[in-house]
C-alpha cells in the first residue's frame, strides 16, 4: 500500500481513536445484549404462543416441570456471577486489582458451573422432548441457556487472563485500575461491559426460570 | 499495520503491539484452500459423529425416513466450523483464552490477500463483491432453469419434484444474496471512508461475517444431493417437518447466513455510531451511511428471531422435539410467526440499501443538494422501526384471528408513509435538475421507475380483500421481484459502476456498461411485468404446470429472462476485462463528487486517512459557491485552532454529547 509502513499518529489522534474504541466496546456490549435478547424473545414468544394455542391440549399435560432444584441452582449461578463481576468492578474502581481478578475468575467459574448444570439437567428430565409443547420448548431453551452462560464465562475468563498478561506492562503506570495506556483503558471498558452483560444473563435466566419452573 | 514509537496498532490496541500478542497475521498460510480442507474434514467428522450417536438403540431416526438428520446436521455444522478454522477465523478467539491481545495487522500486498482472513475493510469489501456475485449468478442460473420449465404448460423438462427444488433453491440463494449485496461489498468498503475513519470497529467480526456468508452458499447447495427441499424459501411447517434431507441444509443454511448477517450488521452499526470523525454530526452523515445504519439495526435485531426459528426447526428434525408439530402440543404457525417476524424486516434489509445508494448518487448527477435530507434519514429509521410491527400480513389467509387483520393492514399501509418520504426525497432532488445521464445515474433512475410498480403493488397486497384474491400467485412473485431486483439489484449495479473506480482504481467500460444497463432494464421489465398479469389471471407460485391460455405471457417472460441473464454476461465480460485483464486507470474523482470517500489518493492508503479529517459539512453542497469544503485534512494544530470542532476537544460521538 502506498503509505505503508509509516503512519505517525500524533498523541491527539491516538487519544481520539482510543475514545472511539472505548465507545465501540460500550455500544457493542449494548447491541450484543440486544441481539441475544431478540433470540431469547423468539423463545419467549414461542412459550406464550404454544401455551395459548394449547394444540390438542398438549401444552403441558399433568403440569410437567423440569427438576426445580437444578433449575434454581442454574439461575443462582447466573446471579452469583453477576454479583461477583459487579463487585469486582467496584473494587477495580477503587484500585484493588487483585480483588477484581479473584472475583472475575470466580465469575468465570460460576458460568462454567451453570453451563455444566444446565447440560446435566437436560439428561435428567422426567419427560421426552416430543411429549408436549412445554417439553419441546424446554429442550430447545436448555442449550441456549447453557450457551449464554458459557459466553459470559468466556468473557470473564478472557478478561482475567488478559489482566494477568498485562500486569507488568501497566505496573509502572498505576496498575490495571489507573493506567492511562490505551490497552488498559480498553481493558477497563471491557470489564465494565462484562459486568453489565452478566446482569443481562441473570435477567434472562431468572425470567425463564419463572416461566419454566414457577408459573 | 505500521508500527512506530507512537503508531497505532489500529485494532483497538493503540499504543503498539502488546507483549504476548498472538503472532501477527502476516505469513499466515491459511487461505481459502486450507478452509476447504477444513470444511471437508469437519464434514466427514460430523457425519461420522452423527452416525455414531444414532446407531444402536439410543436414538430413533425422526419421522421414519431412511435419512439420518442428525448426521446431516452435524456434518454441516462441523463443516462450517472446519471452514472457519481452516481460514484462521478461530485463531484469535482461542488465543484470547490464554489472555493474548490482538496482533497488529501488517498490510499485505498482492492477490493472495483476497483469499485470506483479512482485517482490512477494503479487502473485505472486494471479497464481498466476488462473494455476492457468486450467489447472484448461481441463483440466476437456477432462475433461468425455472423459466425453462415454464416455457410450456404441459410438456416438462424437470417435472414437479425437481422444479420445486429449483424454485426453493433459487429463492433461498437470492434471499441470502440480497441480505448482503450492499452491506457486504459497498457498506464494508465505503462506510469507513465516508465517516472519516481508518478502520471498522470490529474488523475480525467483519472478516468473520464474510467467511460465514460464503459458507452459507455451500451449505444451501448441499440440499440438491440430499433430495432438495420442497417448501420454497419460506420453509413452512408442517412441510418443513416432512421434507427430505435437503431441508436440513435449508435450516442450517439460514442459520449460518443469519449468523453472518448479525455479525455484519453488528460491526456496521457500532462503527457508524462510534467511529465517526470529529465534526461528523448525525446531520452531516452521508445518506448512504444512514441507510447502512438502518439496515444494520434490522440485521442485528430481526435476524436473531430467524435464528431461533431455524434452531427450533433443526431440533424438531433431530432431537425429536415437537415445536412445530400440532399433534404433540406444538404449532406449525409458530414457525410462520417466527419466520415472518424476521421476514418482514428482511424486506427492508433489502430495500433501504438500494435507496441509500440512489439518494447518495442523485446529488452527484443532478448537481443539486439532496432534497429534504433529514426527511430521508428519518424515513429510513421510521421504516426500520415500523417493519417490526407488520409481519402478520403474511398470515392474512392462514391461522390468524380474522379480527387481527385490520390492525396489520393498517400498520402495513402506515409503512408506505416513510417509504414514500424516501421516494419523494429522490423525486424532489430530480425536480428541475440538469440531470447528467451517466451510467450509474441510469441505474438510479431505473430504480425509481421499477420501485413505483413494486411499491404500489405492495400497497395493494397489504389490503386484505385484494390479498385474499392474489396471495400465493405470481402477482406476489412479480411484486417482490420488482422491489428486490428492480430496486436493490439495480441500485447495487449502479453503485458498483459508480464506486468501482474508487475501490480498484479502474474504470468500467462505458459502452459495455450501457449495453448491460439497457438490456437489464428492458428485459427485467419484460420478464416480470407479464407475471403481474398471469398472477391476476390466477397462476399460482411454485407450481410447474399452468393453464394453457397463459402460455404466451409465460413465454414472453421466459425468453426475456434469458436475455436478462445475457446482460450479466456483458457485465461480467466488462468486469473481467476492465478490472483484471486491461485495467484503465480512473481519474481521481471521475464523477466530480463532493463525497469524502473521493478525497483520498488512489490506490487507497492502508490507513485511509493520513490525518483524521475534521468534517465541516455534509457532502451535498452542489451549486453552493460559498459552501465549506466537506472536511479539513490539515494538521491537527491547524484544525484545532481554525474550527471549534477540532480533534483534541471533540468527544467521540458515542458519548451522546454531540447534537443530532
Ligand atoms: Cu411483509
Amino acid at each position: 500500500m502506498a503509505d505503508a509502513p509509516g503512519l505517525m499518529e500524533p498523541a491527539e489522534e491516538i487519544a481520539y481513536e482510543t475514545r472511539c474504541a472505548e465507545g465501540a466496546i460500550w455500544t457493542g456490549t449494548r447491541l450484543l445484549i440486544g441481539v441475544i435478547a431478540m433470540a431469547f424473545a423468539g423463545v419467549g414468544f414461542a412459550y406464550f404462543y404454544l401455551r395459548s394455542v394449547n394444540s390438542e391440549g398438549l401444552w403441558r399435560p399433568h403440569g410437567q416441570t423440569a427438576p426445580l432444584l437444578l433449575g434454581t441452582e442454574i439461575a443462582g449461578a447466573a446471579l452469583v456471577g453477576a454479583i461477583l463481576q459487579s463487585y469486582g468492578l467496584f473494587r477495580l474502581r477503587r484500585g484493588l486489582d487483585l480483588d477484581w481478578s479473584v472475583a472475575t475468575w470466580a465469575t468465570a467459574g460460576a458460568g462454567v458451573l451453570g453451563c455444566g448444570l444446565q447440560i446435566w439437567e437436560l439428561t435428567r428430565l422426567g419427560f421426552q422432548p416430543g411429549q408436549s409443547g412445554y417439553a419441546s420448548l424446554f429442550v430447545a431453551w436448555g442449550p441456549l441457556s447453557a450457551a449464554l452462560l458459557l459466553v459470559g464465562a468466556y468473557w470473564s475468563e478472557t478478561l482475567a487472563a488478559r489482566a494477568l498478561r498485562m500486569k507488568s506492562a501497566v505496573a509502572g503506570d498505576g496498575g490495571l485500575s489507573a493506567s492511562q495506556l490505551p490497552r488498559a483503558r480498553l481493558f477497563r471498558a471491557s470489564a465494565e461491559g462484562a459486568a453489565y452483560f452478566w446482569w443481562f444473563i441473570t435477567t434472562v435466566s431468572v425470567l425463564f426460570w419463572l416461566l419454566f419452573y414457577i408459573v | 499495520m505500521a508500527i512506530s514509537a507512537t503508531a497505532s496498532a489500529g485494532l483497538g490496541q493503540t499504543g503498539g503491539p502488546a507483549p504476548g500478542a498472538a503472532s501477527p497475521a502476516r505469513g499466515s498460510r491459511l487461505n481459502v484452500g486450507t478452509a476447504f480442507a477444513g470444511a471437508v474434514l469437519g464434514y466427514l467428522f460430523g457425519h461420522w459423529l452423527g452416525n455414531a450417536i444414532v446407531s444402536g438403540d439410543l436414538y430413533e431416526v425422526a419421522f421414519n425416513t431412511s435419512t439420518n438428520n442428525v448426521a446431516i446436521f452435524l456434518a454441516l455444522l462441523f463443516g462450517v466450523v472446519g471452514w472457519l478454522a481452516g481460514i484462521g477465523a478461530l485463531n484469535y478467539p482461542i488465543a484470547k483464552i490464554m489472555g493474548k491481545e490482538a496482533p497488529a495487522e501488517i498490510p499485505e500486498e498482492g492477490w493472495a490477500r483476497f483469499l485470506k482472513f483479512t482485517l482490512d475493510h477494503k479487502v473485505v469489501g472486494i471479497q464481498y463483491v466476488v462473494g455476492v456475485l457468486m450467489f447472484f449468478f448461481t441463483g440466476g442460473l437456477i432462475a433461468m432453469a425455472i423459466r425453462t420449465e415454464l416455457l410450456n404448460p404441459t410438456s416438462h423438462i424437470f417435472g414437479p419434484n425437481i422444479y420445486i427444488q429449483l424454485v426453493s433453491e433459487h429463492g433461498s440463494i437470492m434471499m441470502m444474496m440480497a441480505t448482503s449485496i450492499v452491506v457486504g461489498p459497498l457498506g464494508n468498503f465505503l462506510v469507513p471512508l465516508m465517516i472519516g475513519s481508518r478502520r471498522m470497529a470490529f474488523p475480525r467480526v467483519e472478516a468473520l461475517s464474510f467467511w460465514v456468508f460464503i459458507s452459507g452458499l455451500m451449505v444451501i447447495l448441499t440440499a440438491f444431493p440430499l433430495g432438495g427441499f420442497q417448501t420454497g424459501w419460506t420453509g413452512y411447517a408442517p412441510l418443513q417437518e416432512q421434507s427430505s434431507g435437503g431441508m436440513d441444509s435449508y435450516l442450517m443454511g439460514f442459520g449460518v447466513i443469519g449468523t453472518g448477517m448479525i455479525l455484519a450488521g453488528f460491526n456496521m452499526a457500532v462503527s457508524i455510531i462510534t467511529y465517526r470523525a470529529p465534526g461528523m454530526r448525525w446531520s452531516r452523515l452521508p445518506i448512504f451511511a444512514w441507510s447502512m445504519l438502518g439496515t444494520a439495526g434490522l440485521l442485528t435485531l430481526a435476524t436473531p428471531v430467524l435464528f431461533a426459528g431455524v434452531y427450533m426447526g433443526a431440533l424438531d428434525r433431530t432431537a425429536q422435539t415437537a415445536l412445530f408439530v400440532n399433534a404433540h402440543g406444538g404449532s406449525s404457525f409458530l414457525w410462520e410467526n417466527l419466520f415472518w417476524f424476521f421476514g418482514h424486516p428482511e424486506v427492508y434489509i433489502m430495500a433501504l440499501p438500494g435507496f441509500g445508494i440512489a439518494a447518495e448518487l442523485l446529488p452527484v448527477f443532478t448537481r443539486k443538494p439532496l432534497f429534504a435530507y433529514r426527511v430521508g434519514a428519518a424515513g429510513m429509521i421510521g421504516v426500520g422501526l415500523l417493519s417490526f410491527f407488520v409481519w402478520q400480513h403474511h398470515l392474512f389467509q392462514s391461522g390468524i384471528n380474522p379480527d387481527m387483520r385490520p390492525m396489520f393492514m393498517l400498520t402495513t399501509e402506515l409503512i408506505s408513509i416513510p417509504t414514500g418520504f424516501i421516494y419523494l426525497v429522490g423525486m424532489g432532488t430530480l425536480w428541475r435538475a440538469k440531470i447528467r445521464l451517466e451510467l450509474p445515474m441510469l441505474f438510479v433512475l431505473a430504480l425509481y421507475f421499477n420501485f413505483l410498480f413494486g411499491g404500489i403493488t405492495g400497497v395493494y397486497l397489504s389490503d386484505v380483500p385484494i390479498n385474499v384474491q392474489v396471495h400465493g400467485s405470481f402477482f406476489v412473485m412479480a411484486h417482490f421481484h420488482y422491489t428486490i431486483m428492480g430496486g436493490l439489484v439495480f441500485a447495487f449495479f449502479g453503485g458498483l459502476y459508480y464506486w468501482l473506480p474508487r475501490m480498484t482504481g479502474s474504470m468500467m467500460n462505458e459502452t459495455l456498461g450501457r449495453i448491460h444497463f439497457w438490456m437489464m432494464f428492458i428485459f427485467f421489465n419484460l420478464t416480470f411485468f407479464p407475471l403481474f398479469i398471469v398472477g391476476l389471471l390466477g397462476m399460482p407460485r411454485r407450481v410447474f404446470e399452468y393453464a394453457p391460455r397463459l402460455q404466451t405471457l409465460n413465454d414472453i417472460s421466459s425468453i426475456s429472462s434469458y436475455l436478462l441473464g445475457f446482460s450479466f454476461v456483458v457485465f461480467t465480460i466488462n468486469l473481467v476485462w476492465t478490472q483484471f485483464i486491461s485495467p484503465k486507470p480512473a481519474p481521481p474523482n471521475p464523477w466530480n463528487s463532493k463525497g469524502l470517500e473521493w478525497t483520498m489518493p488512489t490506490p487507497l492508503p492502508f490507513h485511509n486517512f493520513s490525518r483524521i479529517p475534521v468534517i465541516l459539512s455534509d457532502p451535498y453542497r452542489y451549486g453552493e459557491p460559498d459552501a465549506l469544503p466537506v472536511a479539513d485534512f490539515g494538521e491537527i494544530a491547524a484544525a484545532t485552532s481554525s474550527t471549534h470542532e477540532g480533534l483534541a476537544g471533540a468527544q467521540p460521538t458515542s458519548s451522546g454529547t454531540e447534537e443530532v
